[in-house]
């Protein structure tokens, strides 16, 4: 098993003409993703790397049954083209792009929850489930498949931490990039439960930084009777307070947004802590240990 | 940058059109400007400045007479706040107080949309106390007033100031997603003798992204692009991420949390970042053209990590840029080179023969840079 993405993907790209688009249906063909439909306003008829292009999402929906939507389209149309596909009944959404307003992102996010969709961004490379299914543009060879649960609010950085994981013999069940935005389709909380709801997923590693709240709903977890061990790497330690790290949610603006509050909340939790990337593959280790030991 | 905070004399002509009141006041530019100002004394006298921390740094200041004012205007815009000198100041008659007030919306990550936040006890000392009441609205046409209502009996007891409390969320609501803002905050919001509420201060943050349906985002941000620091400028011009900081390992990373994994590893060995330095938006000659050129000429930056790991970025096209820029570098600060993920055997072979090492790890390449530069030291 895994979460939300599975070997019956049957995947459509929004925005298949485009530059991301194009160079996405070839890549996702590698990585044994089906791509059975494009949708480009104006272009339905054409074909691209042989895969059938539809002008809306609905006409792209029922001639091919398609169950899962990347969308690459700019941040100024990107509203309207995830409320198209989420009001077509696509249940699986993944909206990669940055510089979203967030007021859109407040709207995808509320019209995903109204729908029951799962939606994955903005500001993130995707979702992937290894040796399955891939539904973004995250580099494959970093992935391996096994009984990891990964959640990642950078992308960056998820990409050399599950290749270290993958390195290391800890491969994954699936790898969610929650993304770097202040508002979020799947959040934190959410990724948590889908993962403590996956018969596959021994252990969840969670990749945060400063910023934001989300990192506390991992310890709220964490503290539950029945929850899977967890394994959490935090970057940003060294960074100042009000200073903007990169992402949009990545700066200190109270104290509760300080690595420090939010390691010693995940520790009290029970998180085994990477203090860095390169303890990262003995504390995943560490939790999936636990996971195999019955409980005392 | 994604939000930009804007002045408080812009966040209140924001609150004004909204029919929040505000003291009477005048925004003053020139000396002549303050010799001839109208506003009725005692006066506050406060520098209009994008930066936190101001009230604290002296940026804020009371005038009896027309020569304290003409004194404080003087003083004020000869300050600097956080690097960033004052656009104007701001003149405001002195309010009779009988309590402060808190009231602010934002965006919050785990309500995904926006929070309404109240606290009967505002002023300076906000962050001191208990954290304020929250009421998680999301969209803001979720506001309901009766919700509030609630919400706010047990921790506000005067039933007038709780009903205006209420009236300006919602307004404050409106303002916040008619102009695209993250954040607009009243603190203090006065409740002055005979009951009124004037919003004394105003913080609104301006989404950036929102910049190409804003009109008014994006002149702020054209606007600040003009006071930045220089090289700040030329980094955003040139799609980089630059952030300077204190310590002497100048950094070159690609995406913004495996920048910070770098930082956290160059103080696990023992010494300090000199920047936060993300080129992943240009990783191209002219991206790491800048990038060197910068931390070159920074004094405190005593040598220079570059660590880049390939997932769509093809490292031997990284090798062959860095190996070009290296043979004509002028600098004698160490340089330590860290190129992993896609391609990297060919960029490895690509930076041998050009006489380079390739370390195979972060942290292999971390050591080695911090050594290199303790070794220079002593």
């Amino acid at each position: 098993m895994s979460i939300l993405l599975d070997a019956d993907a049957r995947v459509l790209i929004v925005g298949i003409t485009g530059k991301f688009g194009t160079f996405s249906v070839k890549d996702l063909a590698q990585s044994q993703t089906r791509v059975v439909a494009g949708v480009a306003p104006g272009r339905g008829g054409q074909t691209i790397e042989g895969v059938p292009v539809f002008s809306s999402v609905a006409a792209a929906m029922k001639e091919t049954h398609a169950n899962a939507a990347l969308i690459y389209v700019p941040a100024a149309v990107a509203l309207d083209a995830v409320l198209e596909t989420i009001e077509a009944g696509c249940p699986l959404i993944a909206y990669p792009g940055d510089g979203l307003p967030v007021l859109d992102a407040m709207e995808m996010r509320a019209a995903a929850l109204e729908h029951g969709a799962h939606l994955v961004g903005p500001n993130s490379p995707g979702l992937i489930s290894p040796g399955k299914a891939k539904l973004g543009f995250m580099p494959s060879f970093c992935y391996a498949p096994g009984p990891i649960g990964v959640i990642s609010r950078s992308g960056s950085l998820s990409y050399e931490a599950c290749f270290r994981l993958s390195s290391a013999g800890l491969g994954q069940t699936s790898v969610i990039g929650i993304g770097g935005d202040p508002v979020r389709g799947v959040n934190a909380a959410e990724a948590i439960a889908l993962f403590h709801g996956d018969p596959d997923t021994r252990a969840i590693v969670y990749l945060g930084e400063i910023g934001g709240s989300e990192e506390y709903a991992l310890a709220e977890y964490a503290g539950r009777p029945d929850a899977k061990p967890s394994a959490a790497l935090l970057v940003g330690r060294t960074a100042p307070a009000g200073k903007k790290m990169g992402h949009a949610a990545a700066m200190i603006g109270s104290y509760a947004e300080s690595w420090a509050a939010k390691v010693e909340a995940l520790d009290r939790a029970g998180v085994v802590i990477a203090r860095d990337l390169d303890g990262l593959a003995a504390a995943a280790a560490a939790a999936l240990a636990r996971a195999m030991k019955p409980a005392a | 940058m994604h939000f930009m905070l804007v002045t408080e004399a812009q966040g209140k002509a924001l609150l004004r059109a909204a029919a929040i009141a505000t003291p009477s006041s005048q925004e003053l530019r020139s000396l002549d400007e303050a010799r001839t100002c109208r506003i009725e004394l005692p006066v506050a006298v406060k520098a209009q400045v994008a930066a936190g921390g101001r009230g604290k740094a002296g940026g804020i200041r009371k005038a009896n007479s027309p020569a304290e004012l003409e004194n404080a205007f003087d003083a004020i815009m000869g300050m600097r706040f956080a690097g960033e000198a004052p656009s104007s100041v701001l003149v405001e008659s002195w309010l009779d107080i009988e309590r402060e007030l808190y009231l602010a919306v934002a965006i919050d990550s785990r309500v995904g949309g926006f929070n309404v936040l109240y606290s009967p006890r505002g002023g300076v000392t906000i962050e001191d106390g208990p954290p304020p009441l929250s009421y998680p609205v999301g969209l803001a046409r979720n506001f309901r007033a009766h919700a509030f209502r609630a919400l706010l009996a047990p921790v506000e007891s005067d039933p007038k100031v709780r009903e205006r409390v209420i009236s300006i969320a919602r307004r404050l609501l409106d303002i916040a997603q008619a102009n695209e803002c993250t954040t607009v905050e009243i603190n203090p919001l006065v409740v002055a003798r005979g009951g009124a509420l004037i919003a004394a201060d105003a913080k609104v943050v301006l989404d950036e992204a929102a910049a190409f349906r804003k009109a008014a985002t994006a002149s702020a941000i054209a606007a600040s692009r003009d006071r930045a620091e220089r090289e700040i400028r030329l980094c955003e011009e040139a799609s980089l991420m630059l952030v300077w900081l204190d310590g002497e390992i100048g950094l070159i990373s690609g995406g913004a949390g495996m920048t910070m994994a770098a930082m956290d590893a160059i103080d696990g060995a023992g010494a300090q970042p000199a920047c936060f330095l993300d080129v992943s938006g240009n990783p191209t000659p002219a991206g790491f053209g800048l990038a060197f050129d910068l931390l070159d000429r920074a004094p405190n930056v005593k040598g220079i990590l570059v660590s880049m790991f390939g997932g769509g970025l093809h490292t031997d096209r990284v090798a062959k840029t860095l190996v070009e820029l290296l043979a004509r570098r002028t600098s004698s600060k160490p340089v330590t080179l860290r190129l992993n993920g896609t391609r990297s055997d060919l960029a490895t072979t690509i930076l041998r023969d050009a006489g380079h090492r390739n370390h195979a790890t972060l942290e292999a390449a971390v050591t080695d840079i911090v050594k290199q530069v303790g070794e220079a030291r002593s």
